[in-house]
């Protein structure tokens, strides 16, 4: 603020300052004005997109209704924080999971496993809500993981959906290929 | 009745209105900031957040006391109630209507701009006796920042006291009987009092822009800090009956307190609204700028601020003069 | 420069030469993350600043020693936790570059369009969290902090569709991306980027020309053209200084060559002018996702099979260091691979590690104030720097 310009200068500055206040005073009162934002959760829930990465969860097959899972522990290698640990029951037409712990407090979230998983056995669920006060609760056991598996609505992923998805296309999936390359399924 | 009977009843009521008052101006606040910022505010305790500062005030009632070895202990302890007595003794000389009021002293102005800057003190105690850093650097800072906007602040204030001509506060008031009576609407020295009124309002009560003496973001909440349950929610109650009090004294000097349409009992009624309207001004210009540095803020004050008030105050003595020798 | 006698903080700290130690310390409310400056101040000038790191420390690169190539990527999110993609991008970057991976265009496409929503949500979070920083938790600074998180949302939002995840993806895998946009996300996407070019307007409205928030960031945390080239930073910081160097444009990577985008560069060197470097970038980025929505080949996501077991991915013995230019600078990863299925070693150069070298260059000789409003506009993400 050179002085020999001070009458003329210190007028503008003044002109600029009061603009500038007026400009900012207007935008927080057109957000004054405008809908809130906030959602009332928990008593309205939000829409979670199909591929909503949740609490992990066991399925059962959907033809045999037997437990999907074969006890191959492809997911327990997988899992980068090795929250996974299977144990194997041989039987004779196929194996089975003899006991399956799952450490929810550990998990990533990432669905590595779901997308290593051959059987699509362990899948995620459209809901994270097991808040517990109690960090034992979330040591998930065989039991709990398929109760989880029937008590929310599942997401869309599961292994053999995601490594269709990642994959090049193949003779063999050209008839897959217009569905598959259209980007996926809604 | 006995006068001394009679006016402790009167400030007792005075008082506890203004501490309830103080209470659910927070939540107005936090409601009014809220809906600028998409959002709701209380909305759960009560309804619509109606008792949420009940059960602010329940908390603080129920914290720990916790006090730091090393503090200075009579200077930590005595410094909220230092800095809280300023701030509520000076609704003693605000007139709600005409005639009621604690104490309608004949040098009310007066007293309320010198009772009002004391708060200092308070605020510097707390500071020196938290033994912390940051709350001695945010003592520095408020009374530097405080001392130099006094000044500012007086002589905006001292404007519709020269419009009116008497230092008493029920005058100022009568002087603007009528819609149009109102000083803000004096043309020119009138908006440009309020504004300046405004703007050194809030650097007195460290509001933002000018609230670099307890700038959460680098200070910490500043001389507060050590403070915790209800030394804390004196503290805040002293911060906020400030604000309420200066609001009452813009709607006072400004709007013409309780002069309005309707009936003459409706007059205490349209004093609140316009003190809230005077206080929800100050609380869209807080939540809408960010903070200045403690540098520029004293430059501002003493290479504006003070300047100008001055010649505000000059400008009008001389127009009231002319027109009183020439009309 | 520091004073050596400041080494040790005094309690009531005036070590007889009118210097005040003060700690701003691990826990702040604008800290940015974890970190512990002690400032040696004169009054309220900032004679010194002693800068201590390390709260954060993960072993990110000992985890990169452990977990195979088909694992870390979804660890290597949370190096810079604000901007995922970017950072998960530099790691499978380096794997791709030394097992010399091809990726396909559609890949290629898509991780240019969540890099740049990535930046465009990292730099709502940087003006939201300055301002912050600037204006006070109860005042103006929260305004813009909320509007900038209710922006960012809808960004979040579009990452919650594509991948299930607001904040740490493990959208990248080596040779490609695992997730491809559901039917729909295209015309969401452009909605929400519209949204947001408008929302910025009023940003800048709020804060250009506004006498205030100037006369805190003019002339304020000079970096000076031989100073940033001295010191190694990267990103906005750089680009306010009045050099042009941009990753994105001086090494090509994952077919930006094909997009039209301006790199924006200021010369004065201060908070205003990163400031100013970063609304433009908003602008850029914005560009850049609706040309990648516009051009999107048809074609796979991946050029190797989905990952059906852990050590499916093998890279072939060399070393190799690939960079992006992620929202705060230059994020790199230095791979040496020997063969198997976990790198013999993975280095992270963090862009805020480098970019925190500046702060004692040029914090000294300011005021305790602008000792936030610097390293707002520096913007670092502890995540980066401590790994």
């Amino acid at each position: 603020m050179a002085p020999e310009t001070r009458p003329r200068g210190f007028a503008r500055e003044i002109a600029d300052l009061v603009g500038a206040v007026g400009r900012a005073m207007k935008v927080t009162f057109i957000n004054f004005v405008r809908k809130p934002v906030t959602v009332h959760y928990p008593d309205v829930q939000r829409a979670y997109p199909d591929r909503f990465r949740g609490v992990l969860a066991l399925v059962y097959d959907k033809e045999t209704g037997e437990e999907a899972c074969i006890g191959c522990r492809l997911c327990e290698y997988i899992c980068p924080p090795q929250v996974i640990k299977v144990e194997m029951l041989k039987a004779e037409k196929r194996n089975f999971a003899k006991t399956f712990t799952l450490e929810l407090y550990a998990c990533e979230f990432c669905e590595l496993c779901v997308q290593v998983c051959p059987t699509d056995a362990i899948v995620m669920m459209k809901s994270f809500d097991v808040a517990t006060a109690d960090r034992r609760e979330l040591l998930f056991d065989k039991d709990r993981l398929h109760a989880v598996g029937l008590q929310f609505p599942q997401s869309w992923a599961t292994g053999n959906l995601l490594r269709d998805m990642q994959s090049p296309p193949k003779a063999a999936k050209a008839e897959a290929a217009p569905g598959k390359a259209a980007g996926g399924p809604e | 009745m006995p006068a001394p009977l009679y006016y402790f009843i009167v400030g007792f009521i005075v008082l506890n209105a203004v501490i309830g008052m103080v209470t659910y101006v927070t939540l107005l606040e936090r409601k009014f900031a809220a809906r600028m910022q998409s959002r709701i505010g209380p909305y759960r305790v009560g309804p619509h957040g109606l008792l949420q500062p009940i059960a602010d005030a329940v908390k603080l009632m129920m914290k720990e006391d916790v006090v730091p070895t090393l503090a200075d202990r009579h200077v930590y302890n005595l410094a909220p109630i230092v800095f809280l007595i300023p701030c509520m003794l000076i609704f003693a000389t605000v007139p709600f209507a005409p005639g009621l009021g604690v104490a309608d002293l004949n040098i009310g102005i007066l007293f309320f701009l010198a009772v009002s800057a004391m708060e200092i003190v308070g605020l510097f105690m707390a500071g020196w006796g938290s033994n912390n850093k940051y709350a001695l650097l945010s003592a520095m800072r408020a009374v530097n920042q405080i001392i130099s906007y006094d000044l500012p602040f007086i002589f905006a204030a001292l404007v519709p006291v020269v419009l009116a001509g008497s230092l008493r506060l029920s005058d100022i008031a009568q002087a603007q009987v009528g819609f149009f009576g109102a000083f803000i609407f004096y043309p020119v020295i009138g908006q440009l009092a309020f504004i300046a009124y405004i703007v050194t309002t809030l650097a007195a009560e460290n509001r933002v822009p000018f609230d670099i003496l307890e700038a959460e973001s680098e200070l910490v909440a500043g001389f507060r800090v050590e403070y915790s349950g209800m030394k804390f929610a004196l503290i805040q109650l002293g911060e906020y009956a400030h604000a309420i009090g200066t609001s009452f004294l813009g709607a006072l000097l400004f709007f013409g307190a309780w002069s309005g349409p309707g009936p003459a009992w409706l007059g205490p009624l349209w004093f609140l609204l316009k003190a809230m309207a005077v206080f929800l001004l100050i609380t869209w210009v807080r939540w809408s700028f960010v903070r200045i540095r403690v540098d520029q803020i004293l430059a501002i004050s003493w290479k504006l601020m003070l300047p100008a008030s001055l010649l505000l105050l000059m400008a009008t003595a001389t127009w009231v003069a002319w027109s009183a020798s020439g009309a | 420069m520091s004073d050596p006698e400041a080494r040790k903080v005094v309690e009531l700290g005036y070590g007889g030469s009118e210097r005040l130690t003060m700690n701003m310390g691990p826990q702040h409310p604008s800290a940015h993350g974890v970190f512990r400056a002690i400032l040696i101040l004169e009054g309220e000038t900032v004679a010194g600043v002693d800068a201590v790191i390390g709260y954060l420390h993960r072993c990110h690169e000992k985890l990169g020693e452990s977990l195979t190539y088909t694992q870390y990527p979804s660890i290597a999110s949370k190096t810079d936790y604000v901007a995922a993609m970017t950072s998960e991008l530099a790691y499978v970057r380096a794997a791709e570059l030394v097992g010399k991976v091809e990726v396909p265009k559609r890949a290629q496409y898509l991780r240019v369009m969540v890099a740049e929503l990535q930046r465009v949500a990292s730099h709502c979070l940087w003006l939201g969290t300055w301002c912050l920083d600037m204006g006070g938790a109860l005042g103006g600074g929260a305004t813009v902090f909320l509007y900038c998180i209710r922006e960012r949302e809808s960004v979040l939002d579009l990452f919650e569709a594509l991948v299930g995840a607001r904040l740490l993806y493990g959208f990248h895998q080596v040779g490609g991306t695992r997730y491809d946009i559901p039917a729909g996300w295209a015309e969401k996407c452009r909605q929400t980027v519209a949204a947001i070019d408008k929302r910025i307007d009023e940003y800048e409205d709020m804060l250009e020309g506004n006498a205030f928030f100037l006369a805190r960031t003019q002339g304020v945390g000079v970096i000076s053209r031989e100073l940033a080239q001295e010191v190694g930073i990267s990103g906005p910081l750089i680009r306010g200084s009045g050099v042009a160097y941009d990753v994105r444009r001086a090494e090509p990577y994952s077919s930006y060559e094909d997009f039209d985008f301006k790199v924006p560069v200021e010369t004065a060197g201060d908070c205003y002018a990163r400031y100013r470097v970063r609304m433009q970038e908003f602008r850029e980025s914005i560009k850049i996702v609706r040309q990648a929505l516009d051009g999107l080949p048809e074609g796979p996501i991946s050029s190797r099979p989905g990952v059906k077991s852990v050590g499916q991915v093998r890279v072939a013995k060399g070393e190799g260091y690939a960079r992006v230019e992620g929202a705060r600078g230059e994020v790199g990863c230095y791979l040496v691979a020997d063969g198997g299925a976990k790198p013999y070693r993975m280095k992270w150069r963090g862009a805020s590690f480098s970019n925190l070298s500046v702060l004692h260059h040029i914090i000294p000789g300011h005021k305790v104030a602008d000792v936030v409003a610097i390293m707002g506009s520096v913007d670092p993400v502890f995540g980066e720097v401590d790994r």
